[in-house]
């Protein structure tokens, strides 16, 4: 390696590499998904469970009930540009051929996720190697995808129903007002089990702000791209968990 | 103020009084059930007894014996000066009253003394506060109640409406024409509800308030929610507890738990089904019925187009025959829903073991 290596016991300057991760496009998607989200599950619960005591006493006003779904209307048409900008930057990036792959479901996933399973359950004592994106992320990324896609489409229906039924038939109104309500605890608990462990307890992963990974984290949970950027061969028997 | 011919009556009358009288104290007998009434039905028993208000009312003073023998309070041997505390014998101290609703106004104030529980009621009532705002027509317990001829109300029961349609005309007429008023009056149904049911009886209030639109989904409640009375006429009794989940019933629950006095557009049962002019859901009149629901419907929501209908669950539960949309979007979520959670948790779970077992090996290298 070119660098040195921060962990060096005799060396005490350490200089760390760093792999630039994502774009500051991708950067500000990911801020504004995640508020406009929050904002959104913090205004919708409420007006979710309207019968329950906590509701009540939040919602203590018919005025402060319209304003939370005021709030709540904002924070959706956010959440809907950043939805329409992402699109539109995918269709963008098609158009010129320049759409990156890395995010597309592959059938080495399928066999990445076998082989993590195994390694969870005891019988492989390495992790497969991951390339930009690991299965699990990309399983967020396009459990997201649909349900936020779910989420904008239904809100939207409830929010002008007048103008829906128009071109759609009336059943569909309460069918969207139960998968909005029910889509969003789904989201909830996904994003809390499974988002949140993986960035936040698995390790700390602070790349979608910063936009860049260590060099440390790129060969322990993303060695194929860690090689690919570097050159270097994917021969590495120091790798998974088993890494310091 | 009384006319000639009666001041002849009278005398006679007062003839006989004395003489009666004296005739009483000499053989000093008990007083006899009944003895007071037909005293005073001696003069009043005649028919052509009358006086004329300062008004230029006449007023008659006839008492006719057979509306008195059917009378509660003749069967119990309650007599005239029971109610007419002023007077105990003849002569009669002088009427000081202008008309006859200004004598009406005093002499119901007699029905005190043994119903002062529903006298003070109807004072708190929708009635007395017009009257207290001058409107001398709102009616006292004799109006509903007759003043000579007090029977049971409710006998038979549809008499409560009659009484009711006495001054509100439409109001009876519509709901004559309802599927209430019809069983109530046509078939003396006494399941149905006589407008005292949902109005109150003494104490009637306004009910174009907040409190009441708030509240009034509980009236209908009080029988469409009992699966007994509505297994009887073949109807479903869960339509209440389905609307208390629907859009507008929450809207309904939170209003009446925390601002039952902040008015709300939400629909109530009446906003759709009508009020005194309910009719069966398949009769062509009624407002929710398939010609007339999306009419009803575009009162709140004029954008409104017939594909609208649709979106009324009707108050029944989710089926895929009626509701196919719903019934499939919850047959997709009662699915997905734990199966994606289940194993994402799983999952994580698995990951948190593994990592944990990892990390306790190499703390033993």
């Amino acid at each position: 390696m070119s660098t040195t290596s921060n962990h060096s016991a005799n060396n005490r300057i350490g200089i760390i590499r760093t792999f630039h991760r994502f774009t500051v496009g991708q950067r500000w998607e990911h801020l504004l998904l995640m508020l406009s989200v929050i904002v959104l599950l913090l205004t919708g619960l409420p007006q979710k469970y309207r019968l329950a005591t906590w509701s009540h006493n939040l919602l203590s006003t018919p005025e402060r009930l319209q304003f939370v779904q005021q709030v709540h209307r904002i924070a959706a048409i956010v959440l809907t540009l950043v939805v329409i900008y992402h699109l539109a930057n995918a269709f963008y990036l098609l158009a010129r051929r320049n759409l990156p792959g890395d995010m597309l479901p592959t059938w080495k996933d399928i066999k990445d996720a076998w082989q993590m399973i195994k390694y969870l359950s005891f019988f492989n004592s390495k992790k497969p190697l991951f390339g930009k994106y690991n299965f699990e992320q990309k399983f967020t990324y396009w459990f997201m995808f649909f349900a936020i896609g779910i989420m904008v489409i239904t809100g939207f229906i409830i929010w002008f129903p007048e103008f829906f039924t128009r071109l759609l038939p009336g059943g569909i109104i309460p069918a969207t007002k139960l998968a909005h309500s029910t889509e969003a605890i789904v989201i909830g608990i996904f994003v809390f089990i499974w988002h949140v462990y993986h960035v936040h307890i698995e390790r700390l992963n602070l790349s979608i702000f910063t936009g860049w990974l260590n060099e440390n984290d790129m060969r322990t949970y993303h060695e194929l791209e860690y090689h690919h950027l570097t050159g270097e061969s994917s021969e590495n028997p120091d790798r998974g968990e088993s890494q310091g | 103020m009384v006319n000639h011919s009666h001041m002849r009556s009278m005398a006679a009358v007062l003839v006989s009084v004395v003489l009666i009288s004296v005739a009483a104290l000499l053989t000093a007998t008990p007083a006899r059930a009944g003895e007071t009434t037909d005293y005073c039905l001696s003069c009043h028993g005649n028919p052509d007894l009358q006086m004329v208000l300062p008004s230029g009312e006449s007023l008659p003073l006839y008492i006719s014996a057979e509306a008195l023998a059917v009378s509660v309070h003749n069967q119990v041997g309650i007599e005239c000066n029971a109610c007419h505390t002023e007077i105990q014998t003849y002569p009669h101290p002088d009427l000081d009253y202008q008309n006859k609703r200004e004598l009406a106004r005093a002499l119901y104030q007699s029905c005190q003394k043994c119903h002062s529980d529903n006298y003070d009621k109807a004072l708190d009532s929708m009635h007395a506060q017009v009257a207290l705002a001058g409107n001398l027509d709102a009616p006292i317990c004799t109006d509903c109640h007759g003043a000579h001829d007090v029977q049971d109300p409710d006998e038979p029961r549809a008499h409560v409406s009659t009484i009711c349609g006495q001054c509100h005309t439409t109001i009876y007429e519509e709901y004559h024409a309802s599927v209430h008023g019809d069983a109530l009056i046509e078939q003396s149904n006494p399941d149905v509800p006589v407008c005292t049911d949902c109005h109150g009886v003494h104490n009637i209030q306004d009910p174009r308030t907040e409190l009441f639109r708030v509240q009034s989904p509980d009236l209908c409640a009080g029988c469409h929610a009992d699966p007994e009375l509505m297994a009887k006429y073949n109807l479903p009794s869960n339509v209440y507890e389905l609307y208390e989940l629907s859009w507008h019933g929450v809207d309904v629950s939170v209003y009446k738990a925390r601002w039952p006095t902040i008015w709300h557009d939400s629909a109530v049962c009446t906003d759709c089904h009508g009020i005194h002019n309910i009719r069966k859901t398949d009769d062509a009149d009624s407002l929710v019925n398939e010609q007339n629901l999306l009419q009803t419907c575009q009162k709140c929501h004029p954008d409104a187009s017939p594909n609208w209908t649709g979106a009324w669950t009707g108050h029944h539960e989710v089926s895929l025959q009626r509701t196919p949309f719903i019934f499939y979007t919850q047959a997709f979520y009662a699915s997905f829903a734990p199966f994606v959670l289940g194993l994402s948790l799983i999952y994580v779970i698995l990951q948190i073991i593994r990592s944990t077992v990892e990390r306790a090996r190499r703390g033993l290298r």
